[in-house]
């Protein structure tokens, strides 16, 4: 037993209200295992590694209740182990435990580096704080051994690397070197792979385990993807409102879930969501007809040779030296009534093209048509009649509404812009029908976003979409800032109002199980260019290129 | 991250209850929800107080301190020579701010508001240059000597009894004169150099203390709003220009432009308050600048021109109130370095010739071979309470404008 933590509970205090962040829970952590806290945000399992580690400032948190046991490894190796409380750990002494005996993994490898020191210079300095004795060489020595074990290429060179010079993979490698540097017993690893693109995210997630095992040490492992899960996890917990609903094995958990929350979020899982729909069509064959029937062969959107580049300017005068080829070279044919979906990891120009084809980003080359009419060149002016057909739905709740506006003003603004409704009243009665079609109360016209959840946040973007009642939505990653049972109506919805108001929509997202589930066809987008492009089961089953074939394979899958 | 969304969600339950009047609220304006929600700190309270006294005081100073007796009777004929002394300044002055009193009460749109405000300003401005025409001439001395020699019936007096330009000569050579020194007459700061009320003098000077902050900053703002936004909206070579315009007015320096100004032309306020105004709008560009290039990117901006809004709109309908806030913070700080700026050229013995300002009056405090602690303290202390009332209005402001801060504070 290395870790045992006994009806912990961690109450934080937010103004005058105390939140019971972890409420009571109970866990054990084995030599050599890999333990994963699983649940939604919220859930407070982030909250359950920061008590662990002791990083939460005591002036916002509390524990009313609970031991954390920690059964340490001595540093000089001498094979004595004593076990520490780590709530009521002395100050100096718990500086010596972290870091050493217990390193974390952050979610962000963006923020997580220093960007004024090398990375060198930041695992060094990890090293030398917990053995004072070591010389720079030696220090040196070993910070270049730390980042050769997670394979940073040429680690003598990078080792004098600013964090900037790294992408996010090879700075999550980073993070995790200096996690190791010390060779701790246990190590927290908080959504360490979250933020990075699939492909990157199986390399570290290969290489954590590799790690692991190698060095016989254990990881608790905090995630809110059961794909992920499934891949590392000797033994799950699932965490719900800062309580653990149910834990044990991996097969346990995931193949004979006990507990109901359990059960739904494995439900909503987008993998289960396309087998449920599957089995409802086989059921009933005319769903499969009409669904066939909608599309129609002419095509709404067409792309010919579009291409958006980005001037890279540099020197006194801001010559244009470079451009970065965000999308380059692209033809796409939207037919009517289809959901097509783009796939690409983070920089392939998805989003851009997204933006590019409703003229929200001006394209440097090539043709945009929409039902015929080309749009390309169009002023400002011109376009607003196309506005009311064309619509967006961004992936960030938060920033996609106007925090100083309420949902009504929202709402309403566009449709008196197009001369929808008579007067005011009558466009609030259209808001009210259309907050009630994306299952929203409306009273909720006459509240500002801050006082909405991300999911009630995505379906107001959603309402304001709809209130034009467009042909053509454009879904930039609705789904990817959600928690997956949110993200189960969230898209749910999105089905129906499309087969409601025969929407085509393009929706763009690097998440393959979504893409599975509710797309007809699939593009793949890697570098500004479209690598594959076909009906979607044929694409995930057969996929033709390389690219696409490794954009596959890295997908972390939950085979039930 | 988790801690954000329990506090959030939490919010999320305390707000239901409110939902009534929050529908209430949404059918208020815009501003005025902001100033609701800032007028309820104390701090702010304690600014606008100020800045309302002083308000008051300035636009009423005629009535509160003049040597011209409010009313009197000379052989059973009543007549009022504070009246017939008014100025044309005086009755816009009277007219605009009761015509804002009239409007804080009434509900009508802001808009309409500042219409009706701006008609009644120029309609009086036009009647009073008209028919107002007060007496080049002003003896202030012959209403003490006629009471004294008992030509009045009964004389209704000033609560000052001093007009700011009243050297009372009639006393003979009086000048410095610390607070209440004298038997005969009551000073209650004072009397300065020239032997005039320093209360008197401190009441009228809060007049060009208010004009030149409001005015000069008004201008600024208004320029640098305007160009920034532009700017910051357009990027690419609208900004390129801008930018370099930018540069040409932050390398005036306002002091000396306004020094030459002064030294070249006549010494008159409004130039003061264009020359800051122009040379000051740099600042608030620059905020407003890097404001909308920062909300240009916002997702709700790109789907407000995906709705096809118009740029009126977008630019101040949706990226405006979220750019604001920085602008209002620096305005309380320009104001009150309008203010400052307006001192220094006082102190510096340029400032208006003969009209009383709060800097002129500090510059008397270390001129002569003592230390005139009542020349120093009251202006100095109307000059920092006043810069301190923007600054606590401005900060207020800033909460108020922004909802996830409000909430919180709440």
């Amino acid at each position: 037993m290395l870790l045992q933590v006994d009806n912990l509970k961690t109450y934080l205090r937010a103004g005058k209200n105390i939140v019971k962040a972890v409420d009571g829970i109970s866990f054990t952590i084995d030599k050599g295992e890999i333990f994963c806290l699983v649940g939604e945000s919220g859930s407070g399992k982030s909250i359950t590694a920061l008590s662990v580690i002791q990083l939460i400032p005591k002036d916002i948190c509390s524990h009313p209740d609970g031991r954390i046991a920690f059964r340490c490894g001595d540093p000089g190796g001498n094979g004595e182990r004593e076990t520490l409380d780590m709530l009521t750990l002395a100050e100096d002494k718990k500086r010596e435990v972290c870091g050493a005996r217990i390193a974390m993994i952050f979610q962000e490898p963006m923020t997580s580096l220093n960007p004024v020191f090398t990375v060198g210079d930041q695992i060094i300095e990890v090293l030398q704080i917990h053995w004072p004795e070591m010389d720079d060489a030696e220090a040196r020595k070993r910070a270049i051994a730390a980042l050769a074990q997670v394979q940073i290429p040429d680690p003598e060179v990078r080792i004098d690397e600013y964090p900037h010079r790294l992408s996010g993979g090879q700075r999550q490698r980073v993070m995790i070197a200096m996690a190791m540097a010390c060779e701790p017993d246990l190590l927290i690893a908080d959504e360490p792979t979250t933020a990075l693109d699939v492909t990157v995210q199986a390399e570290i997630l290969r290489l954590m385990k590799e790690l692991q095992e190698r060095k016989g040490m254990s990881i608790l492992f905090i995630t809110h993807d059961f794909g992920v899960v499934a891949k590392m996890a000797d033994r799950v917990a699932v965490m719900r409102k800062g309580k653990i609903v149910e834990s044990g094995s991996l097969e346990q958990v995931l193949h004979q879930p006990q507990h109901d929350y359990t059960k739904q979020l494995l439900a909503a899982l987008p993998e289960n969501l396309k087998r449920q729909r599957d089995l409802q069509l086989i059921d009933n064959p005319t769903l499969i007809a009409a669904a066939e029937k909608k599309i129609d062969e002419s095509a709404l959107v067409e792309l010919k040779q579009l291409e958006v580049y980005f001037p890279i300017k540099k020197g006194l005068f801001r010559r244009t030296v470079d451009h970065v080829k965000a999308v380059d070279g692209v033809d796409l044919k939207i037919p009517k009534g289809q959901l097509l979906a783009l796939v690409g990891e983070s920089g392939c120009g998805k989003s851009t093209l997204g933006r590019a084809i409703l003229r929200l980003i001006d394209s440097t080359a090539g043709t945009i048509a929409f039902n015929q009419q080309e749009i390309t060149q169009l002023q400002r002016k011109a376009m607003i009649p196309f506005r009311r057909d064309m619509q967006i739905i961004f992936q960030d709740p938060m920033s996609s509404l106007n925090p100083r506006m309420t949902i009504v003003t929202t709402l309403i603004e566009p449709m008196a812009v197009h001369g929808i409704g008579e007067s005011k009243e009558e466009r609030i009665e259209i808001a009210r029908q259309i907050l009630a079609r994306v299952q929203l109360d409306g009273d909720h016209l006459w509240r500002y976003p801050h006082e909405f959840s991300g999911g009630q946040r995505q379906r107001i973007g959603l309402a304001r979409a709809l209130v034009l009642n467009p042909k053509f939505i454009v879904c930039d990653e609705v789904t990817s800032a959600l928690d997956v049972s949110v993200q189960a109506e969230v898209l749910q919805l999105l089905m129906e109002l499309r087969a409601e108001k025969e929407l085509t929509l393009l929706f763009i997202t690097h998440d393959i199980s979504v893409v599975e589930y509710v797309s007809d066809e699939m593009a793949v987008m890697h570098d500004g260019k479209i690598v594959e492009r076909g009906p979607t089961a044929d694409i995930c089953r057969n996929p033709q290129r390389e690219y696409t074939q490794n954009l596959l394979s890295a997908v972390p899958r939950l085979i039930l | 991250m988790t801690n954000s969304h329990k506090a959030e969600s939490m919010v999320t339950e305390s707000t239901q209850a409110g939902e009534r009047q929050s529908e209430k609220a949404a059918n208020r304006s815009y501003a005025a929800q902001v100033l609701r929600e800032a007028f309820t700190q104390w701090g702010a309270r304690f600014g606008l107080f100020w800045i309302a006294l002083l308000a008051t005081v300035a636009v009423f100073a005629p009535f509160l301190a003049n040597s011209h007796p409010l009313l009197l009777s000379e052989g059973s004929v009543i007549s009022s020579p504070m009246l017939q002394h008014l100025t044309m300044g005086d009755f816009v002055m009277l007219a605009v701010f009761i015509t804002v009193v009239v409007l804080i009460f009434l509900n009508i749109r802001f808009y309409k508001k500042v219409l009706v405000l701006f008609a009644t300003g120029s309609v009086t401005a036009i009647i009073a240059f008209m028919l107002v025409s007060p007496p080049q001439l002003t003896v202030y001395d012959q209403y003490r000597m006629k009471q004294a020699a008992g030509v009045y019936d009964w004389v209704v007096h000033a609560p000052i009894p001093y007009s700011p330009k009243d050297y009372i000569r009639d006393e003979g050579d009086t000048g410095l004169e610390a607070p209440l020194a004298s038997e005969e007459r009551t000073h209650w700061f004072g009397t300065e150099e020239n032997g005039s009320d320093v209360l008197s003098r401190m009441i009228h000077a809060s007049r060009i203390a208010l004009g030149i902050g409001f005015v000069a900053t008004g201008i600024a703002m208004l320029i640098g709003i305007i160009m920034g936004g532009l700017m910051g909206f357009f990027s690419g070579a609208v900004d390129m220009i801008g930018m370099r315009l930018m540069e040409i007015f932050e390398a005036v320096p306002t002091l000396f432009l306004l020094l030459t100004f002064v030294a070249f032309f006549e010494r008159s306020l409004y130039v003061m308050m264009v020359i800051i105004g122009i040379t000051s709008w740099p600042g608030y560009a620059r905020f407003v600048r890097a404001e909308f290039l920062r909300l240009r990117q916002q997702e709700f901006v790109q789907a407000a021109t995906a709705c096809g809004l118009p740029l009126r709109s977008i630019l101040f309908r949706h990226m405006l109130p979220n750019g604001i806030a920085p602008i209002l913070v620096a305005a309380s700080f320009g104001v009150a370095s309008a203010i400052l700026a307006e001192a220094t050229l006082s102190f510096l013995g340029l400032g208006l010739v003969d009209d009383p300002s709060w800097g002129q009056m500090l510059n008397q405090a270390v001129q002569s071979s003592t230390f005139n602690w009542w020349m120093a303290l009251f202006p100095g202390g109307a000059i920092f309470l006043t810069v301190f009332a923007y600054n606590l209005m401005g900060e207020s402001l800033r909460d108020a404008i922004d909802p996830n801060l409000k909430k919180s504070a709440g």
